[in-house]
């Protein structure tokens, strides 16, 4: 059933002025908002969710300019005059505000707080109002000796909860909600969750959910959009959203949150150089598909999938890596050996893909197949959508990096550190010598290895195992590759060297965005680092999906075994 | 040079040694006239005279002055001995590092001529080349290179299958590194030290091996190599009944002695150091 449209957005722009500038803190962005329905918007600090909420309730400031059409009930709220505007306030839509100590005011109890938004808005009897104020308390769970207490003397729950009774007072049909847990503790954010829930299921008002807490949104949204610097960049069903991210930005957001991504470190989105203002894209300072157009051309939100807007050049998170139905077998005819049976996965730019498997099950074969290294017997493996041939991809900039297991044959002993790193430049011979000296340099540090000129021309065969791990992640380094390959580079380390090596490999993804297919035997590895699994057994993969999927419900039995569910 | 010079000094005393050892027999071999006055080919005082101020080493059944045959014979010696090593070694080295390399058809066809070239019985082989080609130190050359290439291509072959399978040459080869790039910064630097031994160790048995044909007629008689006198000496009726086996045959005998045994010195601490 298509339920009736409340709250119609077109085209809200948002300006602060700013000296004798402007500052745009929203753009363009049009929503609705159904009957009963709860949007959640998402976002940075600074992205201007706060200001669509003032927008909404004709709360601005003369000086600040807001375009756009807002449509209440088939009503322009915009054209409105300030009067005509205070009977749809409150009485339709009401706001919780954002939880400040100085939203309520200091010298007030809270009953006359609460009184005061009742008695402008309701034409009640002091008897009435009364008893209202005890419901509205009651409905907030909370007890009413607070009535006649100041907002210091309350705790930051109990203040959010007057904030919510204040709002509920007149039954509005939309609530704007911003952010309701920030700063609470687990308890008191539990409980204003669950107060929140059960009003909205009581009262099935409308929902307009802004939090920067994605936890927050799941709970309460059904829709959600994403914002940032004051612009949509994604929007669809909150589920779907959660579980299958298709803007960089949103997956970064998702990355970084706690409660989604409980078993991952915590990597916030990089920041880019705002530097140049460019015209273009507004994320792509720190976005890691962006292309040259990306400069220019500004994305438009549009339809990827059913219910589901993304505003980028790329289409969204593009596939950067494709195996398709891959098959290699080793052996002669009579006793053969299948490594690979119609094998196919995919990893997304940006994303860290686990493949797992005891030893034997063919990750290797893969993992070299996919690099083109090996070639495959039967079927295609696809690189941004061209053919993975030979080392096409692995012998030039920007393409695909394989890192093996043993780092004392990856790094040739003989070399010296310089000479290691420097390797694929002097094959390349494309640049020249003083900007390769740099390269490298620039490579060793973000390794963490010293770039003294002692160490530059120490031999590689004095080195630990995990500086030569290093030193190979270096190597693959300056080919600033999209996509790693790590073929089980750790299982060769110490724990520690091996924690070292880690937390650096996913401080690099995380700071230069490429994908990583990682390939491992341990499995906690794989829950702690991946966005996706994939569990290969005997030549095939059995079972694919998100990290908390496959580790919370394998399908297979195999996976269930492997993984002890 | 500078990396000649600091693995010489890294040597034992016994090395460096060596290395002066061979120095000498390096200026014997460049400057032969200015070091003696004696022609080598004329005779210059009486026959099988013992070792005095006139004659240092004493002279020969023709009376010819042996220091100054074994003066020019250094030269000829050497020549043989670095040339044939250089050839052999060269050529088997390349040939060991492409057919492993290479593997497959290639491989085979190679490993299959280095068999035939073993089994083909080496010194009647050798005799009939010699007498065809003539005799001259370019032919002597030739045809001991011809025997002796298999077993530093073999051993090239065996190293470099191993080291083809390290992941840095899949690396190298990933970055678009060709055969050329591969054999020169991954396979020779590590196959160097062993084309060094076997390298050293041809030279000696190049020098050992013109000896025993210019023993059987078939190395150039006009050079006056050491395996040449002292084959000269040894068919000497009787010698060993005389005193003079002590000057004619002793002195040419250590000249090979001393220089095979610098010159497997040499490759000893080569070896260590480099392996």
């Amino acid at each position: 059933m298509i339920k009736k449209a409340l709250l119609e957005v077109k085209n809200l722009e948002v300006d602060y002025p700013y000296g004798t500038e402007k500052i745009t803190a929203v753009r363009e962005v049009s929503f609705t908002i159904e009957e009963g329905n709860v949007l959640g918007i998402i976002g940075e600090s600074g992205s201007g969710k706060t200001s669509i909420a003032l927008a909404l309730m004709g709360l601005h400031d003369k000086a600040v300019e807001t375009n756009g059409e807002i449509l209440y009930n088939d009503e322009y709220l915009h054209t409105l005059s300030e009067k005509a505007l205070n009977k749809y306030r409150w009485r339709d839509i009401a706001i919780v505000f954002q939880n400040h100590l100085d939203v309520l005011n200091p010298v007030m109890t809270i009953r006359e707080q609460i009184l005061e938004a009742i008695k402008k808005h309701l034409n009640l009897g002091k008897k009435e109002m009364d008893k209202k104020i005890k419901e509205l308390l009651k409905m907030v769970h909370l007890e009413e000796k607070w009535c006649h207490a100041y907002p210091h003397q309350l705790s930051g729950g109990m203040r959010q909860k007057v904030l919510i009774a204040m709002s509920l007072a007149c039954d509005p049909k939309l609530l704007i909600v911003d952010e309701p847990t920030t700063a609470l503790d687990a308890i008191s954010k539990e409980e204003i969750l669950q107060l929140l829930e059960g009003l909205h299921k009581n009262k099935k008002f409308a929902m307009l959910l802004i939090s920067h807490d994605m936890y927050v949104i799941q709970r309460l949204s059904n829709k959600i959009m994403v914002m940032y610097e004051g612009r949509v960049l994604e929007e669809g069903v909150t589920k779907d959203v959660l579980e299958n991210p298709m803007h960089v930005y949103t997956r970064g957001l998702l990355d970084a949150s706690l409660d989604i991504n409980p078993y991952q470190d915590l990597w916030g989105i990089p920041e880019g150089n705002k530097d140049e203002e460019t015209a273009g894209c507004i994320f792509q300072e720190r976005c890691y598909q962006k292309k040259e157009s990306c400069r220019e051309k500004i994305p438009e939100l549009q339809y990827v999938s059913l219910e589901r807007k993304v505003a980028c050049n790329r289409g969204g998170i593009i596939t950067l890596l494709e195996g398709r139905h891959i098959h290699k077998t080793y052996g002669d005819g009579r006793n053969p050996i299948i490594a690979c049976n119609n094998c196919s996965i995919k990893v997304r730019s940006g994303e860290i893909v686990a493949l797992i498997g005891q030893s034997g099950s063919g990750k290797t074969t893969l993992a070299t197949i996919l690099s083109g290294l090996l070639e495959e017997d039967g079927g295609e493996v696809l690189f941004d959508e061209k053919s993975v041939l030979g080392n096409n991809f692995t012998s030039r900039k920007k393409g695909i990096q394989i890192i093996f297991q043993d780092p004392f044959s990856a790094t040739n002993g003989g070399f010296t550190v310089e000479e290691i790193v420097k390797e694929p430049l002097d094959i390349l011979k494309s640049d020249t010598k003083e900007e390769k000296n740099r390269m490298v340099k620039k490579a060793l540090e973000e390794v963490q290895l010293p770039i003294t000129k002692d160490f530059l021309q120490r031999k590689c065969s004095s080195l630990s195992g995990g500086q030569r791990q290093r030193l190979a992640i270096a190597r693959g380094l300056v080919m600033e590759p999209k996509l790693l390959i790590a073929d089980e580079i750790s299982s060769m380390l110490d724990p520690s060297t091996k924690a070292n090596v880690l937390r650096l490999l996913k401080g690099l993804q995380n700071k230069f965005g490429f994908a990583m297919l990682y390939i491992t035997h341990d499995l906690a590895l794989a829950r702690k680092i991946s966005n996706k699994v994939y569990i290969m057994y005997q030549g095939n993969i059995i079972e694919e999906g998100s990290a908390c999927e496959v580790f919370e419900k394998p399908q297979s039995d195999y996976g269930k075994r492997l993984l002890g569910v | 040079m500078k990396k000649v010079s600091n693995l010489i000094k890294a040597f034992s005393f016994l090395g460096k040694a060596s290395v002066m050892v061979m120095m000498l027999f390096f200026i014997l071999a460049i400057i032969p006239s200015l070091l003696t006055s004696h022609s080598p080919y004329i005779p210059s005082g009486g026959a099988l005279t013992p070792p005095s101020t006139l004659h240092w080493m004493g002279t020969d059944d023709l009376g010819i002055d042996l220091w100054a045959q074994i003066c020019h014979g250094a030269r000829s010696s050497l020549i043989v001995g670095f040339g044939t090593a250089f050839l052999a070694a060269g050529g088997g080295s390349l040939i060991g590092i492409l057919g492993g390399y290479y593997g497959g058809k290639l491989d085979g066809c190679l490993m299959r001529s280095i068999d035939l070239m073993m089994v083909v019985p080496e010194l009647p082989t050798m005799i009939v080349l010699g007498a065809f080609f003539g005799p001259s130190k370019m032919n002597i050359i030739i045809v001991l290179s011809l025997f002796s290439w298999t077993r530093p291509a073999r051993i090239v072959r065996s190293k470099i299958l191993s080291i083809k399978e390290e992941k840095y040459v899949k690396v190298a080869e990933g970055y678009g590194g060709g055969f050329s790039y591969l054999a020169r910064r991954h396979f020779l630097p590590q196959v160097f030290p062993l084309i060094m031994v076997n390298f050293i160790k041809l030279i000696s048995r190049a020098i050992v091996a013109e000896a025993s044909l210019s023993f059987l007629g078939l190395g150039d008689p006009t050079s006056k190599s050491w395996g040449l006198i002292l084959n000269h000496a040894m068919s000497f009726r009787g010698i060993y009944f005389t005193d003079f086996w002590k000057w004619w045959i002793i002195f040419p005998l250590l000249c090979i002695v001393l220089m095979v045994l610098a010159i497997s010195l040499i490759s000893k601490e080569i070896e260590n150091l480099l392996c």
